[in-house]
C-alpha cells in the first residue's frame, strides 16, 4: 500500500487546533477525519460544585469569540430550573446583547478569516490593501457590535454584567441613545457588506442537509424557541436527549452529536435561515434575495452570504428593540432557594448551543452539560469534506488543501486548544 | 477589551497591556499595566486588551502608543523593546483564530493609515504559559523594570 502523507503546518483562520486526515482510494475519499479537541468538557466537570450564581462568568470563558452564546444558554437554563421566565425590557436586553455578539462574530469571520478565500487573497492585511472601503466597514461594523457588548454586558470579552436573573447593571438612557447612533450607521454599512459579499465567486456545491435550528412563534431565533428540522423534527429543548445523541470517536476529543435514528444535521447560520427565513422583516429578506439567496440556501460556500444577512438583521432588530426599551424597575428579578433541573438552547453564531444544568436547594451545581455547535457540525463538515475533496482529487495537493481549508472555514468552526494547527494528512493507496 | 463604562476621551500616549492573566507569562503585558496605574502618568490611557485587532480602534490620533506584550522567548524574563514602524515584527505561525496576531493588527493599521505616530512595543520572553500559574518568577521580576521604562518614555 502506497501511503502518500501531507503535512499542513497552518491551517490559519479556523478557532484553535485541529488536523484533518483524508484517506484516499481509487479516486474516492474512503474517510475524511476532522480531528478536533475541545474544552467544554472540562468546564462541565469544574462546574459542579459551583454557585449557580457563579456560572455566567464560569462559562463565558469558554470562547473568547461567542462568550455571550454561553451564557444566555446557561442563564436560560438555570431560570428554567428556578421556575423563572424573564420577560419585559430584561428579555429584550439580553437579545439586543445577543445581537452585538452575532454582529461581531460575524463580521469577523465575513471579512477577515472567510472573505479571503473567496477573494483569492492570502489574508485579511491583503484585503485590506485591495479593498480597503471593505476591511474599513467591517471594523465598523466590528465596533458597532462590540460596542453593545461593553455597555450590556460590562466589557467586550467574557462579560461580567450576566446575572441568573437579569443584569448587574441597567444602561443609562444617555448611553443607549449613544448606541442608537451607532447602530444606525452600522445598519448602512451592513447592507453595503451584503452587497459586497454577493459579487464573490460561488463555488456549485450543494448538498441536501437536515437542518436544524430554533424556531420562534414569533422571531428569528436567538434565545428562545423549539428545536426544529428541515426534516420534521419539533422538540423543546429539554427533550434534546430524547431526539439527539453524543458519541466519543477514538480520533477526536469532541464527541459528535448525531439525530438519534437519523445521523448528521447542520446547525448554524444556514440552518437558521433555512428554517427561519419567514422570520425576517420584509426589508432583510429583500435585501437577501437581491443578494442572490431565496428562502432556501444549500451550498455550504454561501453561508458568508447567510452570515451577512444576519448581521443586516442583528443591526436592524438591535434598532428595533431599542426603540422598545423602558426602563425596568430592577436589573434582576429575585431568585427562589429551590433545587432544580434546567435545559436552554439558544444560537451562538456558529449553531445551536445546549445547555443542561442540574443544582441542589442552596444553588449548588450538581451536574451540568454543554453540547456546542462545532461538536454538532462536526459528523456535517466531514461529509462536506469527502464531497468537496473528492470533487477536486485530480488537484495538485497544495490545491486540494486549499480546497479543505475553505470547506472548513464554511462552518467558522471555533476549536480551541492550547496549541493552533491543523494537520492536514491525505493518505492515498 | 477590558474596557469599562465610565471611560475617558483620549489622551495622547495610549499603554495597552496585551495578554491574558490567567496563562502564566501570558499574563505579562496586564502585570506591568497594573503596576502603571500606581504611577502618575497624566498623558496616558491605560488599557488591558486581549484581542490586538481591537487596537486599532485606540492608535488613531496618538502621539505614542506603547504595546505591552509577553513573548516566545529563549531567556525568560528577556525584556525587548521594539519599534515595528521602523524594524517590523516577527509574525509568529497563527496563534489563534479568530485571531489576528499583533504583527497582523500592526499591518492593518498601516494599509488602512490607523496607527500612532509612533509606537513602541516592549515583550517579555516567556517560560510557561500554562492555564492558571502565574508569572515565573523570572518573568515576574522584569515587570518592575518595564514598568519604569515606560513611564520614562511617557515623560520623555
Amino acid at each position: 500500500m502506497a501511503v502518500r502523507k501531507l503535512t499542513l503546518e497552518a491551517l490559519a483562520r479556523v478557532e484553535g487546533e485541529g488536523s484533518l486526515e483524508l484517506s484516499l482510494h481509487e479516486g474516492k475519499v474512503e474517510t475524511a477525519r476532522l480531528k478536533i479537541f475541545e474544552p467544554p468538557r472540562f468546564f462541565e466537570a469544574f462546574l459542579r460544585g459551583r454557585a449557580l450564581s457563579e456560572v455566567p462568568d464560569i462559562v463565558a470563558r469558554i470562547c473568547g469569540i461567542c462568550p455571550v452564546a454561553y451564557q444566555m444558554s446557561a442563564v436560560h437554563a438555570l431560570e428554567q430550573g428556578l421556575g423563572i421566565a424573564l420577560g419585559g425590557p430584561l428579555r429584550l436586553l439580553r437579545r439586543l446583547l445577543y445581537c452585538g455578539e452575532w454582529i461581531e462574530s460575524h463580521v469577523l469571520h465575513i471579512v477577515m478569516l472567510h472573505a479571503p478565500d473567496f477573494l483569492g487573497l492570502p489574508d485579511a492585511i491583503a484585503i485590506s490593501r485591495d479593498h480597503r472601503a471593505e476591511v474599513e466597514r467591517a471594523l465598523t461594523l466590528k465596533r458597532a457590535g462590540n460596542e453593545i457588548l461593553r455597555l450590556l454586558g460590562g466589557r467586550e470579552i467574557h462579560p461580567i454584567n450576566i446575572r441568573v436573573g437579569g443584569f448587574y447593571r441597567l444602561p443609562t438612557p444617555s448611553e443607549l441613545s449613544a448606541l442608537r447612533d451607532k447602530l444606525e450607521k452600522a445598519g448602512q454599512e451592513a447592507v453595503a457588506l451584503l452587497r459586497w459579499v454577493a459579487t464573490f465567486p460561488m463555488p456549485d456545491c450543494e448538498r441536501d442537509y437536515e437542518f436544524v435550528s430554533l424556531r420562534h412563534p414569533s422571531e428569528y431565533p436567538m434565545n428562545e424557541g423549539r428545536l426544529v428540522s428541515s426534516r420534521g423534527l419539533s422538540c423543546l429543548p429539554e427533550e434534546f436527549d430524547a431526539e439527539f445523541e453524543e458519541s466519543h470517536l477514538p480520533h477526536s476529543t469532541a464527541l459528535y452529536c448525531r439525530l438519534r435514528r437519523r445521523g448528521s444535521y447542520l446547525a448554524g447560520p444556514l440552518a437558521r435561515y433555512n428554517i427561519n427565513f419567514d422570520r425576517l422583516s420584509p426589508r432583510v429578506q429583500s435585501l437577501a434575495r437581491e443578494a442572490g439567496l431565496g428562502p432556501s440556501c444549500r451550498n455550504p460556500f454561501r453561508s458568508i452570504l447567510v452570515r451577512s444577512v444576519e448581521v443586516l438583521f442583528a443591526c436592524e432588530e438591535a434598532l428595533r428593540l431599542l426603540s422598545l426599551y423602558e426602563p425596568p424597575e430592577a436589573p434582576s428579578v429575585a431568585l427562589p432557594a429551590i433545587p432544580g433541573e434546567g435545559h436552554a438552547a439558544t444560537e451562538a453564531p456558529r449553531g445551536l448551543l445546549y445547555h443542561r444544568y442540574r443544582f441542589d436547594r442552596e444553588g449548588t451545581i450538581e451536574e451540568a452539560r454543554i453540547v456546542p455547535p462545532t461538536s454538532q457540525n462536526q459528523a456535517s463538515i466531514e461529509e462536506d469534506l469527502r464531497l468537496w475533496a473528492e470533487r477536486h482529487l485530480s488537484e495538485p495537493e497544495e490545491s486540494l488543501r486549499d480546497r479543505c481549508e475553505q470547506a472548513i472555514r464554511n462552518y467558522d468552526p471555533c476549536i480551541s486548544c492550547s496549541t493552533h494547527f491543523l494537520r492536514l494528512q491525505i493518505r492515498r493507496r | 477589551m477590558s474596557t469599562s463604562w465610565g471611560s475617558s476621551g483620549p489622551r495622547s500616549v495610549l499603554l495597552a497591556g496585551l495578554g491574558n492573566p490567567d496563562r502564566g507569562d501570558d499574563g505579562f503585558g496586564p502585570a506591568v499595566l497594573a503596576r502603571l496605574a500606581r504611577l502618575s502618568l497624566p498623558e496616558a490611557e491605560r488599557i488591558v486588551c486581549a484581542r490586538p485587532l481591537d487596537l486599532l480602534d485606540r492608535w488613531p490620533g496618538r502621539r505614542l502608543a506603547i504595546v505591552v506584550d509577553a513573548a516566545m522567548g529563549e531567556e525568560p524574563g528577556r525584556l525587548r523593546r521594539l519599534e515595528p514602524l521602523c524594524q517590523g515584527l516577527p509574525r509568529p505561525t497563527a496563534c489563534s483564530t479568530h485571531g489576528l496576531g499583533l504583527a497582523e493588527a500592526i499591518d492593518l493599521g498601516r494599509s488602512l493609515g490607523l496607527l500612532p505616530a509612533r509606537l513602541i512595543v516592549y515583550a517579555a520572553e516567556g517560560l510557561d504559559f500554562s492555564p492558571g500559574a502565574p508569572l515565573s518568577p523570572r518573568v515576574a521580576a522584569a515587570v518592575e523594570e518595564a514598568a519604569a521604562r515606560i513611564a520614562a518614555e511617557c515623560r520623555g
